[in-house]
């Protein structure tokens, strides 16, 4: 069974050569007759299965649209042609820490990012104490945000993330940050996911934790799909590719 | 958006909290803050409507209208563009940051009503029975300003001095509503296109139920559903059209 499918997407994004994002500006350029935008395909023709409780690898050079597709798979942003069929819960890991607010206590803010994540206020409950316990955070569950360092920020939102048990992962590079203590932990959470029998679509420049997470890998750049199959044969390629240029 | 119930609440909650907590006096600030104004527009005004009968109170009714309509729909106007990370990190259905947004309009304006009564009482000695209206029109009033927000954040993404052409807007409306000056004083010929105006219909039905012990008049019941259905398929017809980009334009 298949968790994701991507059928033949195309994504189109506008660069205007001069921004307009008033109604003032839009009238003036009405008048003016600018119109003059630039268009560029930041992906072409994508298509590709993920199997349930695969982990695949997305890679490329920046700008190959790596983030564009993960974003699409994330229906943040919508393609313009093509389709995409995804089954099973999703949670998205574009970025660590959505929705948390400075001026809430820790304890709010993991209701907050849990509910983002599509959890019930019971379903939190439940994990509570597993998040805090495994963030190493427990004194500090009633102190506001914006007196937590980076470190003890980063601790509660991958935590609470972690423990929004969805059935596929997409991992947008999120999990590069922090200090060695804290990227090992990471590691081990994908790869007990991955023995879970999650879905998990990895984006990444870190290519030995693509080789040691994902089977089977895409290349992508400028937009299409180059070298789709093996993780290994796939790195090769990736590499040739930044030989080249 | 009933799977998201729960994030709905949870927005709405940690909205009414940064709200109140980060003043000292909290919610007090926000009652006062109408009160001031009503008694503010009640110096001025009274020499030239003083006489009109219980002219304080339908200020204080006018004002507490109005402020939901204005509090409504400037804020959800913000309630896409304010959370960026919500929009271009995770999906969630974003009308929920625009509903959220106007529950929080919708619970301070209760608030606001909650402490209206007994002013009410005070001042007209008896509180009519037609006051248990007032959840409904509340409602139906809700629905508009949740509508028009839903067009208002969506045109904002793209067009970002909204904001200052709907703060025009809004002070055009408020003078254009029944709030500092009664009803009489409009001009008869242009009394058919004044009553259209939805705000002035609301402010109509508050004074009926919650001052005169009226029953509203079946069309301005008629025009304030109309304008709340309509308000609520435009927007959410415009929203969900306009959303497909809005990663993009933050």
């Amino acid at each position: 069974m298949s968790a994701i499918i991507v059928d033949n997407i195309s994504k189109k994004f506008r660069i205007p050569h001069e921004k307009k994002n008033t109604l003032f500006q839009n009238i003036v350029g009405l008048v003016k007759r600018q119109f003059d935008y630039e268009e560029f395909w930041a992906l072409k023709d994508v298509s590709f299965e993920v199997k349930k409780g695969e982990a695949l690898g997305i890679i490329g050079r920046n700008g190959s649209g790596k983030s564009t597709l993960l974003k699409i798979l994330a229906k943040v942003l919508y393609s313009d042609s093509g389709s995409v069929a995804l089954n099973g819960k999703v949670a998205s890991f574009l970025e660590l820490g959505v929705g948390f607010q400075n001026e809430l206590t820790a304890r709010e803010n993991v209701y907050i990012y849990s509910s983002i994540l599509g959890l019930s206020r019971r379903q939190v409950d439940r994990i509570y104490d597993d998040i805090f316990d495994f963030a190493e955070l427990k004194k500090f569950e009633t102190m506001k945000l914006k007196n937590f360092s980076s470190g003890m920020y980063l601790r509660l939102a991958f935590s609470t993330a972690v423990h929004a048990t969805p059935d596929t992962l997409l991992i947008d590079e999120v999990f590069a940050v922090g200090d060695e203590a804290f990227q090992k932990k990471c590691r081990d959470k994908m790869n007990q996911f991955k023995a879970d029998g999650k879905t998990i679509v990895f984006v990444s420049h870190d290519l030995n934790t693509v080789k040691e997470l994902c089977q089977r890998s895409i290349l992508l750049n400028e937009g299409r799909i180059v070298t789709m199959g093996d993780t290994e044969k796939v790195i090769n390629n990736y590499l040739a590719l930044l030989q080249r240029k | 958006m009933w799977p998201y119930r729960e994030l709905i609440r949870t927005l709405t909650l940690a909205d009414l909290k940064n709200r109140y907590q980060n003043t000292s006096l909290g919610f007090l600030w926000s009652l006062l803050s109408p009160l001031l104004l009503a008694g503010v527009l009640y110096f001025v005004f009274r020499h030239l409507f003083g006489s009109e009968q219980n002219f304080a109170i339908n200020l204080l009714v006018g004002i507490m209208a109005w402020r939901f309509f204005v509090n409504g729909t400037t804020s959800s106007l913000y309630s896409i563009v304010g959370k960026p990370s919500l929009v271009t990190k995770v999906y969630i259905p974003r009308q929920i940051l625009v509903l959220s947004t106007a529950l929080t309009s919708l619970i301070s304006s209760l608030l606001e009503f909650v402490v209206l009564l007994p002013i009410l009482f005070v001042l007209l000695g008896h509180l009519p029975v037609t006051v248990l209206l007032f959840p409904l029109i509340h409602l139906i009033y809700f629905w508009f300003i949740f509508g028009a927000g839903l067009l208002l954040s969506a045109f904002y993404v793209y067009f970002r001095d909204l904001n200052q052409i709907w703060d025009v807007l809004a002070n055009i409306l408020f003078f254009c509503s029944p709030i500092v000056y009664p009803l009489s004083v409009v001009p008869a010929n242009l009394m058919p296109y004044y009553l259209l105006n939805p705000v002035t219909q609301f402010i109509g039905m508050y004074r009926d139920v919650m001052v005169a012990g009226d029953l509203p008049s079946l069309y301005s019941v008629v025009v304030v559903i109309g304008f709340a259905i309509a308000a609520y398929l435009v927007g959410s017809f415009a929203f969900s059209k306009l959303q497909r980009r809005f990663a993009e334009e933050m």
